[in-house]
């Protein structure tokens, strides 16, 4: 008996690391928990080619804030702010409040916007959730959304000569492309190594297409398209259509380099994140408002943060956020279930899977942006969506979401599932 | 130099405070799960450690305290709860007093550095106790409701005592203050970080700065009569000052598995040395020597200068060498060894401070 009693009490010391705390932590359940009710993306299809080719941001907007506003089954009128993470379109701040209103919500739903680029849509939930949990509001919706066929990305505007002839600042001028080279050249990333892996990113896309696990992230919309007659037909978007079936290594292999005048120029437009419209969204409010509201809770929210890099090599920023996030929600790489890295290039999704030794089935488990595409400000939110609707799948529950940002930065996220 | 305990696990050691040669070390048969246990006295002679004297116990052994007043005495915390106190000088092996108050394990013995008169007890009871070598019972009884790994004497005060328990907090108990409910109770800190305040910028899905750990081992800093060092089960080494305790001053990170015994330099103020069940002996400085590297201004931070790796089971007790050479230490540990080294052994170049 005492023998016993002292025989566990030792094995108790022994037992610092066994036991993740920081993942019971995680998984508890508080009435102050940022819950997310609701959760859905339109289609992502290609940029001047895809059925969203003419739809205009706020036409996006108003489909997809129109469906959060039927389907999530909540008074319109307790939605207090509106958070829209976008990069490109002009004029953003009349789009995300004038959308809102069009979308049938009432005039006391307010707007703002949120842009870092390729972090928009998930610093949108973030400042969503900061508004919640300092009780500024009670509900809100962080959307991201981007139509990059009706704005194009036009890169760095003209810049002073102090941020010019600045050898941090004056790397912003480096278009994406070029990052990506460095990314691969000061980090040993070959063009197999990128194939490889964009090859298996079109692969996973394509099972999950064909099997229909994206069924419940996917909300299909109806939208306006002008033929090459210049005749307007209404058509239905109702799945992704940049996944190229059959697609390998070998067949990824013959494409020719997208940047020749950058070594080692092992990027190609196989192997790099496809130009893409889309939208997602997320409804959030504090677990407590939910349970009063008969909300369903599909998952919550639990901390997202931000680091910044040499903006020259801004790819491999996940590599950076990602334990920085851990470290703060005291999570292990094990303990994480699911892993939504953004595909801006294979060369750095490869670098940060390998720098931070993630299992490989679990970072991105339905292929990511090389596959299906990566509408800027929409990806954040996407990569949320998508992480619930995999978690719910294998009945898994921590996702972490990260993304590298232009101009060199991190950011990444945890959330949980509660399926 | 070497002494084998064969047959029984080391659990604590401790120089004699009145000789440089005197050696008592704690120990337990079979690992202290079951069995009994044994008290070594020890000396060290230029031949090697031998022993003086040994005392059997029916149950295990725990730890050990030499008295502060009279040099052949010395008092034993034991796995049945009895805490007895033996004289080396009388004939028969039976100690002089033989208290049996303590419900569980008493796992911790600590002198009175100051009056010299009381010793202080706790057990995994959840009591810590005090003790005059001259009455059959105890003189007081301080809660802490919490299984009591250690708990120890201000070497500043005589009426200062601190535990560390199984609840992760350290308790400061004065014994100056009236008896009340508080039951002298005068500070409670947690180590893993102290509670949110209302209308502090606390968030709630911030997860606290350390999970809470079971502590098992402290230690008043000798020369810094606010600063105490702390570790356990979570194998952070932490120091706290009283005067302003919601965090850690340092967290010395190093050892894979719980730190089960830790002790401050009595020569120099910034050292320490820890045993752990990672079966290391590490020594660390808190960093806070200024001025006495000379020309090494970032080596002062907080690190790790030393380990000793020879013991090949948990080390449970270490004690430093008050006479002599600053620098000797013992060690006792499972694997039936106790050794006395000199930590400049163990330490890394440049990584001393003291000349």
């Amino acid at each position: 008996m005492a023998a016993t009693q002292r025989l566990s009490s030792v094995l108790a010391h022994l037992n610092p690391l066994s036991e993740s705390t920081g993942r019971a932590n995680v998984l508890q359940k508080n009435p102050d928990d940022i819950v997310i009710t609701y959760a859905a993306r339109t289609p992502l299809t290609k940029a001047k080619k895809g059925a969203l080719k003419d739809t205009p941001i706020d036409d996006l907007l108003i489909a997809l804030l129109t469906i959060v506003r039927e389907r999530s089954n909540l008074d319109p009128s307790l939605v207090e702010d509106v958070c829209l993470g976008n990069v490109l379109a002009p004029g953003q701040g009349y789009m995300a409040r004038s959308s809102v209103l069009a979308a049938g919500y009432p005039v006391t739903t307010a707007a703002s916007v949120a842009n870092r680029f390729c972090s928009s849509g998930l610093l949108a939930i973030q400042q969503i959730a900061n508004q919640i949990i300092a009780g500024s509001i009670e509900v809100g919706i962080a959307v991201g959304a981007e139509s990059m066929s009706t704005c194009p990305d036009d890169g760095a505007p003209v810049l002073s000569t102090k941020v010019t002839e600045h050898p941090l600042a004056g790397q912003n001028l480096q278009p994406m492309g070029q990052t990506s080279e460095n990314v691969a050249e000061q980090f040993g990333i070959t063009r197999e190594m990128q194939d490889a892996f964009a090859a298996r990113s079109f692969q996973r896309a394509e099972r999950s297409q064909k099997e229909g696990w994206s069924k419940d992230e996917i909300v299909p919309i109806t939208v306006s398209v002008k033929g090459k007659d210049g005749e307007v037909k209404e058509v239905l978007a109702d799945r992704d259509d940049g996944v190229r079936y059959g697609t390998t290594k070998e067949s990824l292999g013959k494409i020719r380099a997208a940047f020749p005048q950058w070594k080692p120029s092992a990027t190609t437009g196989g192997n790099a994140s496809q130009i893409t419209d889309g939208a997602a969204a997320v409804l959030l409010m504090k677990r407590s408002k939910a349970e009063e509201l008969g909300q369903k809770i599909l998952g919550k929210f639990v901390a997202a943060t931000i680091i910044g890099l040499e903006p020259r090599i801004m790819g491999i920023g996940p590599s950076y956020a990602i334990p920085k996030i851990l470290s703060k929600t005291s999570l292990k790489v094990e303990d994480v279930d699911v892993f939504e890295i953004n595909e801006a290039f294979a060369s750095m999704a490869v670098y940060c899977v390998e720098k931070l030794g993630l299992d490989p089935e679990k970072v991105n488990p339905r292929g990511g942006a090389i596959a299906f595409g990566h509408p800027l400000g929409c990806t954040g939110a996407r990569q949320v969506v998508t992480a619930l609707s995999e978690l719910r799948r294998q009945n898994k529950r921590i996702a972490v979401t990260s993304m590298c940002v232009g101009t060199g930065m991190g950011m990444a996220g945890v959330f949980v599932s509660e399926h | 130099m070497e002494f084998v305990t064969t047959g029984y696990s080391g659990y604590s050691v401790k120089y004699s405070p009145f000789v440089n040669d005197r050696l008592a070390v704690a120990t337990s048969a079979n690992f202290g799960l079951v069995g009994n246990g044994r008290l070594y006295i020890l000396g060290l002679t230029a031949h090697g450690i031998v022993l003086a004297k040994q005392y059997d116990t029916q149950d295990a052994i725990y730890d050990t305290a030499w008295s502060e007043l009279n040099e052949n005495q010395v008092v034993a915390g034991c796995g049945d709860g009895s805490v007895k106190l033996f004289d080396l000088t009388t004939g028969n092996n039976s100690p002089v007093q033989n208290w049996r108050e303590h419900a569980r394990e008493v796992y911790a013995t600590s002198w009175n550095l100051v009056t010299k008169d009381t010793i202080a007890t706790s057990s995994w009871d959840g009591t810590i106790k005090l003790w005059s070598p001259e009455r059959p019972s105890s003189l007081l009884t301080l809660p802490t409701h919490s299984c009591t790994y250690s708990a120890a004497f201000s070497p500043h005060s005589p009426s200062i005592i601190s535990s560390a328990t199984s609840d992760s907090h350290i308790r400061v108990f004065d014994l100056r203050t009236p008896a009340s409910a508080s039951n002298h109770l005068v500070q409670l800190i947690p180590i893993h970080g102290a509670a949110p305040v209302p209308g502090s910028t606390f968030v709630a899905n911030r997860p606290p700065p350390t999970q809470p750990a079971e502590a098992l081992t402290h230690d008043w800093n000798k020369y810094r009569d606010t600063v105490i060092a702390v570790a356990g089960v979570d194998t952070v080494i932490r120091t706290f000052d009283l005067r302003n305790p919601r965090q850690p001053m340092v967290q010395l990170r190093g050892h894979e598995y719980a730190v089960r015994r830790l002790a401050w330099s009595p020569h120099v103020s910034d050292c320490l040395i820890s045993g752990s069940y990672d079966m290391s002996v590490k020594l660390w400085t808190d960093g806070t020597v200024a001025g006495s590297y000379g020309a090494h201004p970032n080596l002062r931070s907080p690190r790790e200068l030393g380990s000793m790796e020879a013991h090949t089971e948990f080390a449970c007790g270490v004690d430093w060498c008050l006479f002599g050479a600053e620098g000797w230490v013992a060690s006792t540990s499972w694997d039936s060894r106790v050794l006395v080294w000199d930590v400049r052994s163990v330490m890394r170049p440049h990584s001393y401070s003291q000349n």
